[in-house]
This record gives structure tokens, sequence and C-alpha cells, in this order.
């Protein structure tokens, strides 16, 4: 039989077929390339999901060495390598990956084709380097090749974020999601190489990754170099917040957070990709990939989860107030990662990645019915020109409605389930032996009611009311192509939660929560053996044995109850402010504050103030070193040898008789050195 | 082996010989019709009698003729001839093959050069005594034969040089070489017989062993010193370098590659086997520390050459401080022998480097060779948009060029990278810097020629014609080889290096 792991490298190399495809014949090629598109990421979720049959089906982990670039001398020095590395989670991101980007794709023959935009090439191309650079940095097997496809993502969303790159917005939007990610970057950038010169290594999985020494060595079995003389565990501390650097930076944490919203100028279906499954994704998905490093270090956890918490707060308190549709989906995009780092760092393990899975699966319902939105108002952003699209778009409205009630964290909507256990998985923890998880608990708390309180806002104006401008009343209609993926991503928004029902597992029972059964590898056959070390109750273990993570005893339904009542205020009060035909511009009633939310808190007014008032005079200074005295000195040591060539060249006078002069000179002048250092005389 | 079996001893210089009986078919055959001289003919003797003998050379190197057969000590199997004063071993064959390869090289191209020109048997003829002296050289073991070789070299090629009779150029760089020529002879005459005095005999072996008895004194210093100096003019060393801008300048372009490539290895053999074999450090060192002599040679000539080499502006002037500076680079090989350095490894690296930059330096001037006879104009400047118009022609200038100056394009790469690492070995950290930075120095002026050939608009009025068989099929050989050499090197190396062994 074939091993169908074998074929696993084609999941991703499909798109990167696509991408050269779409790149040298897309302009000969029906629709520009979107066929190669959705038939390659097609066949990337057949095959990311034949890749779940075989795990569901008690084969693999599978873990494979493909290409050692640079193979280290026997027992000494680094091996880098590309390997690949399929284990229940990474198999559960290629699958989420692949069928967002499939349905992207599909969209876009709504959203650009049917537009008559100009440059689709470029924008296939750029869609299947950015689903291939995802994939590969999904299933890398080691931090390396995870950085080098992580800054192929940044590339990517680049590229594409700046796809009208004629206009102003957009290209500068591009250069600062660019700029502000490569700034986290550089800190992940010396992660990777702190690690290889503590561990020798960057493997993930096996005996000898990185994760594993780590833990052998907090247990006392082995050895590592620590450096400025930091403690083992203070080191690893440093590890995990520089690499941590990279995660803030593209999963849009506060204070990096600035790029995501500026980022909306680029094509909405590229935004839905970039917010459900590539590019923000990455960021988490790293510290689930690495969980078992960072389950050994209390600090780094309690940051991430601080900065979770805060973060899923702050921008949630943003969105209330904008006035344009794709805006308050960013700042929700940025307040949701908040949520599932504020779960991993919460010892959540499981509650994150479920929270990464549906919200992958709503927000991406989101843009693409935000998508539609903007194709029937012509491109109108703005939710006050909207109103009254209810009953002008059903399928569009219906299946956002779902995706928005699944955000808000209704029950029995995806955003619920998931939502509730992020907060419960934070809420034991902090009960137990980690107070400082209930701040985070808390500031997770308030951001419900806001979310809910955004969430409903948003859907209101835009589909309910009167309408308020002509467009709003004669909408453009949308076809086929827009319609299938909202009602595919609409009804799993509805149904996803099932896939780990744990506000109800008192009454379901343990062993019926299927991601968390599935990421323990439980469904496997047998021990995972040396892979063992990637599953949630080894995880589990090491945050109770290292991180000190005690889970007090909480009932799951009390929590869950309290997350729903909170909701429930939230769109109450939503519905209360933005209901009847006409409704009322409530948050103007806010003032000043609303101008600070307007403002974002002032962060892209301090950020650039850091690039030009403070970076720019440092580098002015630097530059003036390098002209002046770098070369400066350069110059001069050319202006000198040219001098003296002059003067060497003038030795050369042609005359004999000079030549014969110095010839005898020359001779009598060694003859007298040496005849002198000899004694002959 | 075969061969020592059925060949007689005196077989054995088949190479020069070759070139002497070369010399005169073409004599005779020019006296035979004087009048209506047919180039083809003289041309085809010249290359066959080239081609021949550097078929013998490789023939013997390849059988292993006067090199230690397997099992024998490293220093036996020298064919010794005429009561040891003429030696062929791996050092003497070696160098042979570098001097066969330049003539065939030079010939080739000279046919084309040589259009129109009156004294054409006589020019080949010149060239092949000179390359006969040149090739005894390699062999030369006693001072006697060395001497009278290296006469052999230096008359025809100051006749060489003035060959174009009515340039005014050549004739006065003619009489300048041969002026500096004669007093060099007779500084190195001097200093052979201040060795024999002290020593009582002009034989090398002989002249080894009363050198290896003991204390020598001031007489015997100053006759090495001599030597040396006799020899620096030969291998074009500051400050013994003055006639080489003049004679490559105003020689014939063919006939400058053929001075700077194998004369120049001709006086490099002389220079190792006289100093690694007869003055032995180790005894001599009392007296007169040559290898310290030679660092300061080995510096100065880089220094003064290479930067002399940045302002000028005329091509020719310039390849020919180039190749000063790389008489300067090869001095390494016994700048480097100092106590404690693998004197085989050091040594074989300068021989090498010779190898290679038979192949790269005679290349270039043959590029000079070919402008000189499309008449574009000696200077850089005149050199614009060479390019676009013989783009072969000046591609394999590229090759030689980014060679010379030691850029992994050609073997010039991996022999410069060798001498660094025999002056590494050698242990002399100033010796090692200065072939850096001389290098760095040489890669602006290369790179000048080399932007006027590509990057520069041509003069309204160049046009070019003819595209000359042979010249081209010279440098098409020469580029082969120097980029061949690039991974070749190797064998190259080894070959060197086993010769190398057989005198320290």
């Amino acid at each position: 039989m074939v091993d169908v792991f074998n074929l696993a490298p084609a999941i991703a190399l499909f798109p990167l077929f696509a991408f050269v495809i779409a790149l040298f014949l897309g302009s000969r090629m029906p629709k520009g390339g979107a066929l190669a598109g959705i038939a390659a990421t097609g066949g990337s979720l057949v095959l990311s999901l034949w890749m779940v049959a075989e795990l569901a089906g008690g084969n693999g982990p599978y873990q494979e060495e493909l290409y050692t670039f640079i193979g280290g001398v026997e027992g000494e020095g680094v091996t880098l390598s590309f390997g690949l590395l399929i284990d229940p989670l990474s198999a559960l991101m290629l699958v989420i990956v692949s069928l967002i980007s499939f349905l992207v794709h599909v969209f876009s023959l709504g959203y650009m084709n049917d537009e008559s935009e100009t440059g689709l090439p470029r924008y296939y191309a750029g869609l299947g380097l950015f689903t291939f650079s995802m994939l590969a940095f999904v299933y890398s097997d080691n931090l390396l090749m995870a950085f080098m496809f992580f800054e192929l993502v940044g590339l990517c969303s680049y590229l594409l974020i700046g796809f009208w790159f004629r206009e102003r917005a957009p290209a500068s939007a591009a250069k600062k999601a660019f700029l502000v990610t490569r700034f986290g970057d550089y800190f992940f950038l010396i992660g990777v190489v702190a690690i290889f010169a503590t561990f020798g290594t960057t493997a993930f999985a096996g005996d000898e990754s990185f994760v594993t020494a780590a833990e052998a060595v907090l247990d006392g079995e082995g050895e590592m170099n620590t450096f400025l003389g930091l403690g083992n565990q203070a080191w690893i501390t440093v590890l995990g917040l520089l690499v941590l650097g990279g995660v803030i930076g593209k999963s849009a944490q506060f204070p990096l957070h600035t790029w995501l919203p500026d980022a909306m100028e680029g094509p909405t279906p590229v935004s839905a990709l970039i917010h459900a499954a590539t590019m923000v994704a990455a960021g988490v998905y790293l510290v689930a990939r690495i969980y078992g490093f960072y389950a050994l270090s209390p600090t780094a956890l309690g940051i991430i989860a601080l900065i979770g918490g805060f973060t899923a707060f702050v921008a949630a308190t943003m969105a209330l107030v904008k006035q344009e549709l794709k805006q308050v989906l960013a700042y929700s995009t940025i307040s949701q990662y908040g949520y599932m780092m504020l779960a991993l760092g919460g010892g959540g393990y499981v509650a994150g990645v479920f929270h990464l899975t549906t919200h992958a699966v709503f927000k991406a319902l989101l843009f693409l019915g935000a998508g539609s939105v903007i194709i029937a108002m012509h491109h109108n952003e703005n939710m006050w020109d909207m109103g009254g699209l209810k009953s002008r778009m059903p399928v569009t409205y219906w299946t956002f409605l779902a995706g928005s009630l699944a955000l808000a964290g209704i029950f029995p909507f995806a955003g619920f389930w998931s939502k509730d256990e992020v907060l419960y998985e934070t809420l034991i923890h902090g009960l137990g032996d980690s107070p400082l998880l209930l701040v985070g608990f808390a500031f997770g708390l308030l951001a419900v009611v806001l979310t809910a309180l955004y969430t409903i806002r948003m859907v209101l104006l835009t589909f309910h009311g009167d309408p308020r401008t002509d467009v709003a009343e004669d909408p453009e209609p949308v076809r086929w192509n827009v319609k299938f993926p909202l009602v595919v991503l609409g009804v799993l928004a509805v149904v996803a939660g099932a896939l780990n029902l744990g506000t109800i597992k008192e009454v379901i029972g343990e062993e019926n929560l299927f991601l968390h059964e599935w990421l323990d590898g439980a469904t496997l056959s047998g021990d995972l053996g040396e892979e063992g070390a990637l599953s949630v109750h080894h995880y589990e273990e090491v945050l109770e044995v290292h991180a000190g993570y005690g889970a007090a005893e909480f009932p799951a339904l009390a929590n869950g109850a309290i997350a729903l009542v909170l909701a429930l205020v939230g769109v109450a009060a939503a519905w209360y402010l933005y209901r009847g035909a006409e409704p009322a511009p409530h948050m103007e009633k806010l003032g000043g504050v609303r101008q600070v939310l307007v403002h974002n808190y002032y962060q892209d007014e301090y950020q650039v103030w850091l690039a030009t008032g403070l970076t720019y005079p440092i580098a002015r200074v630097a530059n003036m070193f390098d002209q002046g005295v770098i070369d400066g000195l350069v110059d001069a040591v050319g202006t000198a040898s040219v001098v003296a060539g002059e003067r060497f060249r003038k030795i050369q006078t042609g005359v004999v008789t000079n030549y014969a002069a110095l010839l005898a000179l020359g001779l009598v002048l060694l003859i007298l050195v040496f005849g002198l250092a000899g004694g002959w005389f | 082996m075969a061969t020592i079996a059925t060949l007689p001893e005196w077989a054995a210089l088949a190479p020069a010989l070759t070139f002497a009986a070369a010399a005169f078919l073409l004599l005779l055959a020019d006296a035979v019709s004087p009048e209506e001289g047919n180039p083809v003919a003289l041309a085809g003797i010249s290359l066959s009698g080239a081609l021949v003998s550097l078929g013998f050379t490789v023939w013997y190197v390849v059988e292993g003729t006067g090199q230690p057969r397997e099992g024998d000590p490293s220093d036996a199997g020298a064919i010794e001839l005429f009561d040891a004063t003429l030696v062929v071993d791996g050092m003497s064959l070696f160098f042979s093959a570098i001097i066969a390869s330049v003539v065939v090289l030079v010939v080739l191209a000279s046919y084309d050069y040589l259009q129109d020109h009156p004294y054409q048997a006589e020019y080949y003829s010149l060239v092949l005594l000179a390359a006969t002296g040149m090739t005894m050289v390699t062999a030369a073991n006693s001072f006697v034969t060395a001497f009278i070789a290296i006469e052999l070299v230096s008359l025809p090629s100051y006749a060489l040089v003035s060959s174009l009779k009515h340039n005014r150029g050549s004739v006065e760089a003619g009489l300048k070489y041969f002026l500096i020529g004669a007093l060099s002879s007779a500084i190195f005459a001097y200093g052979i017989s201040l060795v024999y005095v002290t020593t009582g005999s002009l034989q090398f072996d002989a002249v080894t062993s009363v050198v290896e008895g003991g204390e020598l004194g001031g007489i015997f210093g100053l006759g090495v010193l001599m030597i040396l100096g006799g020899i620096a003019f030969k291998i074009a060393a500051v400050p013994f370098h003055f006639w080489a801008p003049e004679a490559y300048e105003g020689a014939p372009a063919p006939i400058s590659a053929f001075i700077s490539s194998a004369s120049k290895a001709a006086g490099f053999v002389l220079a190792f086997r006289v100093f690694v074999d007869v003055f032995t450090w180790e005894f001599v060192e009392p007296t007169i520390d040559w290898v310290v002599a030679i660092q300061i040679l080995a510096i100065v000539t880089m220094t003064v050459a290479n930067f002399a080499a940045l302002k000028q502006e005329k091509v020719k002037r310039m390849l020919a401080y180039s190749s000063v500076g790389h008489a300067g680079y090869v001095l390494i090989a016994l700048a480097g022998l100092t106590a404690g350095a693998d004197h085989a490894f050091v040594l074989g690296s300068g021989m090498a480097h010779l190898l290679v930059y038979g192949f790269m330096n005679t290349g270039a001037f043959l590029y000079v060779a070919l402008a000189e006879y499309w008449g574009v104009g000696r200077r850089i400047e005149d050199y614009n948009g060479l390019g676009a118009q013989a783009p072969f022609a000046s591609a394999t200038m590229t090759v030689f060029l980014f060679s010379l100056a030691g850029l992994p394009i050609g073997g010039g790469f991996v022999s410069k990278y060798y001498l660094l690492l025999a002056s590494i070995e050698g242990e002399v950290a100033l010796l090692a810097i200065a072939l850096i930075v001389n290098s760095v120095v040489s890669l602006f002026y290369y790179t000048r020629v080399l932007w006027a050939i590509w990057a520069e608009n041509p003069a309204a009025d160049l046009e070019i014609e003819q595209y000359p068989t042979g010249l081209y099929a010279a440098l098409a050989l020469a580029a082969l080889a120097t980029v061949l050499l690039l991974p070749a090197f190797g064998p190259v190396v080894d070959l060197a290096n086993t010769a190398a062994e057989m005198l320290v």
C-alpha cells in the first residue's frame, strides 16, 4: 500500500505550482489563473483531510527529514534541514488553511474577476505563494524552517496588501505591515539563533528536539549552554520571549497590532485569508507548536496571557467606534487572537487551538460576507451608508448573522464554545496557583460584553433599518461564487462548536470532547512513542511540574452561563441602541473618549514618532559616520594608492642610464644591508 | 619506463633539441626560397616544432622520465648528462611544458600578427632558439650551462623585441633591453665568478658539497647576492625590472607575451634550482640569509609593480607591470621557505602559479596583439566598446584578467590561493598581507580595462572587419586552459609538489 504520508509534501507544493502557473501563464488562461489556484488548494484540502483520516485511523504521526542543506560534523556543529512533521496539531491546521484558502479562491472569482480587476495573474500568484508559505510553515519540523516560511508569509502579505500598489494607501499599508511584523521578527531571528546556540538543534519533535532537551535539563537530566549568566529556567524564558517577539508581530498583539487595521487596504478576500488562516494565525500556531517549551516557563506563560487578555480588551474597545465594516472586523480579529494568546498563556492548550479553529471559520465567513456587502455597495465600506440590506441580500445576511453570533459568543454558535473554553481554562488555572491569570480572565470577561456590543452594532447598522443611501436601496447582486463559500462557512460557524463541547462536559462526558481527544493523540493506536511529547496530557504534566499550574475545581456550566449572560448583555445593549429604522450614532456621545478610541489610543502616533523622531536621527548619525569616517577611510586609501601609483610610475623615466643607476643602487643597497647583517666586512 | 630502456639518455633533452632542430629547419627553408617566403610553411614548421617539443615533455612526464620510481627516495631518478652539467628531472620537465605551451600560443598568434612582415623566417627561428635556451635553462645543473643558456635566451630576445625595424619604439625598447641586459649579465657573471672563487667549482652538486662544508665568508655572500641580481633581471623583479615596461611595450605583442611568460618561467626555474638546491638555506644562512633577501624583493616587487600599474594609460604597459607584480607573487615560493615550512608545498605552489600564469598572461598579451592587429590603438580608452564588436575575444580577455586578479573564473584563483597558503605555511604574515592587498589593488586596474571593453561606448570609427583565425585559436586555447585549470588544479599542483620534492 502506498504510504499516504509520502504525499504530504504535495500539500504545500500544489499551491506552489499554482503560483508558478498563475505567474507565467495566468494572462493566457481563463479567469487569470484562478482555476489553477482553486484546483491546487482543492487538492491540498483533499490531501490534508486524508492526513487527518490517516491519523484518526491510528497511523502516524509522521516526521521525515527531506533535505539537509548544511550537515553538521558528526556529533558537533549544527545540522540545518527541511523536514515535515504531521501530527494532530499540524494536520488540523493544514485542513483549516487549505479549506479557507480554497474558499477564498472561489470567492475571488466573484470579488476580483466579476469586478473586472486588472492584474489578476499577479493576484492569484500571490494567493498561491501565500498558501504555499503558510502550509509549509505549518508542517515544518524545525524552528529554522518555520522561520523561513514565516518570513515568506510576511513577504506574501506585503505583496497582497499592496495589490493596488498604484494607490497611496495600499502601498503604504503594505509597507507598514512588512515593517511592523519585521520588527517582531528580529527578536524571533535572534531567538532561533539563540536556540541553536543553546541546544544545537531546533527540531520540534523527537528525542533530539530542543523542547525535549529543555525539559530534560529542568528535570536535572541534561545540560545546555546558557548565556548572560542566567539560570536554566531564566534562559529558557528569555528564549521563549525572543520567539514571542515574532508571534506578537505576526498575530498583531499589543503593541505591534497597528499594522493589521491598515492591512484592510488589500482586497477583501486577502483580508479573509490573512485574518482567518494565514499570516495572523501563524503567530498563535507557533506558540501552540512549541507549547511544550513555553510550558516550562511560568514567566513566559504569564506574559503571553497578560498580553493576550489586554489585547482582547483594548482591541474590542477600539472596534466600538469604527464606522467602516472591515475596520470593525480588523479590530475584532486582534481581539480574538488576544483570546487565543490568553488561552495558551493560561494553560489552555486545547482551548487556544479550538478558538483558532472556530475563529478561522467565522472570521473568514465574516470577511467574505463583508466582501459580498462591499460588492453590493460598490466598494463603499461605511456602515452608516448601508442599512436595510437584510431583505435585499438574504444569503449574505443569514450567513453573516451566523458568523456574528459566533463572534459574539452566543449559544450554540461555534464561537461560544471556544471562547467559553478559553475563559474557563484561564479561570481554573488562575484559581489554582496562578492568581495573575485572573487579571487576564477579567480582561477577557470585559471583552465578551464589548465583542457582543460591536458585533451586533455592526450587523444592525449594515443589514437592519432603512436603507440610508441609494446604493443600499438597490445593491448590486452577487453570484454563486460568492454565495457558495458563505454557505459552507455559515454552516460550519453553526456546528463547528461540536468539536469540543467543553461547557457541557459534565453532561456528555470527557471522552466526547473530540478536539481534546484528537490533540491528545488518543485516537491513535497505542502510545505516540517519542512523539508523546506533543500530546495534551504531556503538556498538562509539564505545566503542573514546571510552571506550577494547578487546576482548581469550578463547574464548567457555571462559567458558560456567566459568559453567555455577559454576551447577551452586550447584544441587548446593541439592540437597545441601534434598533429601529433610523439608528442614531450613539457612540458620538462618548465625546473625548471616542476621540481616543478613534485614534486607537494614539498607538500609531507614538510608533511613527519612534520611527521618525528617534530612529531616523540615530540612523542619520550612523549614516554620517559611515559616509564620513568609513567611506572617507576607504576613499583615502584609494586616493593614497593612486598618488603612490603616480609616484611609482614616475620612477620609470624612459632614460636608460637612470635605470642602470637605479639597478646598481638597488643591488648595492642589498649588498650593504646583508653585508652588514652577515658581518662580511 | 620503457623510455629509458629504449632511448639513449641524451634523448631526455629531446624537448630542447626539437626546438633547435625546428629553428635550423626554418633557416634552411628560408635559405632555399628567400624571396617568396611562405608564411604558412614557416608558421607550420614552428608550430610543429613547438608541438613536438610539448609532446615529448608530456610523454616524459606521463612515463615518469627523470622522476623517482615507485619506492625510490624522493630525490632519486633524475637523469644527469654531460658530467652532470645538465639534469632532467620533474622540475625541468614541468617548466619545459610551460615554455612549450607558451611557444605554441605565441607561434599561433604570430602567424596573423606577422602578416606582411618581411623577416618571418628569422622571427620564428629566433623565437625557437630562445625557446631552446629556456628549455636548456630548466635543465642547467652548472653555472656554466646556466649562464650560456640564459644568454641563449637573452640574445634572441633583444633581437625579437626590436624586430619591428621601422618602428622607433620597438628599436628603442630593444636597445634599452639590451643595455640593461648586458649590465645584468655582467653582474650575474661576476657573481658566478665569486662563487667559483670561494667554492672552487661551478657544477651545482659540487658547489653544494662545499657549501655544506661550513663557513664561507663575505665573498661568497656577495656572489650569492649578485647571482640573485642576475636572476632578478630575468624574472623582472624590482629593482631589476626597469627594462620590462619598455621592452614589453615596444616589442610586438606576441613577443611581449613570450618574454613575460616563458622567459620569466625560465628565470624562475634557475632561481628555484640555485637557491633551494645549491645554496641550501640552513648552511648559507649565517653568511647570507637569502630567504629574507627574497622576502624583501617579493614585497617590494609586488607593491611597486601593482601601484605603478594603477596609473598606466596604455594597456600593454599596464600588463607589463602586472607581470612584474606576478613575479613578486611567485617569489613567495622562495620567500616562504622558512625553517618550519613544508618546502615542497611552498615551492610547488609557486610552480603551479607559473603554469597558470603562462596561460593567462600569454592570453592577455595576445588580446593586445589582436587589438594591435586591428589597429585600435594602445590606450585603455582605445579599447572602448570592443566587447560589442568582438564578443568572443573580449570574453577570453575577461577570463584572463579576472584570473590574473585571482577571481574564481580561472586557475589563477586557486594558484593565488595556494600562494597565500604557502606564505602562511612559511609564517610570513607580511607576505600574506602584501599578497592580499596587492591583489585588491590589481583588481582595480584590470577592471578598468574590462570596463572600457564592455561598458563604454565605442569611438565612432571603430569598425572591425577581420577575425584572424590564428590569433583567435590561440586566445581560445589559452582561455580554455585557464578555465580548465580551475577544476584540474589538483593534479597540476600534485605534479608540481612531486617535482619540488626532488629538489628540497
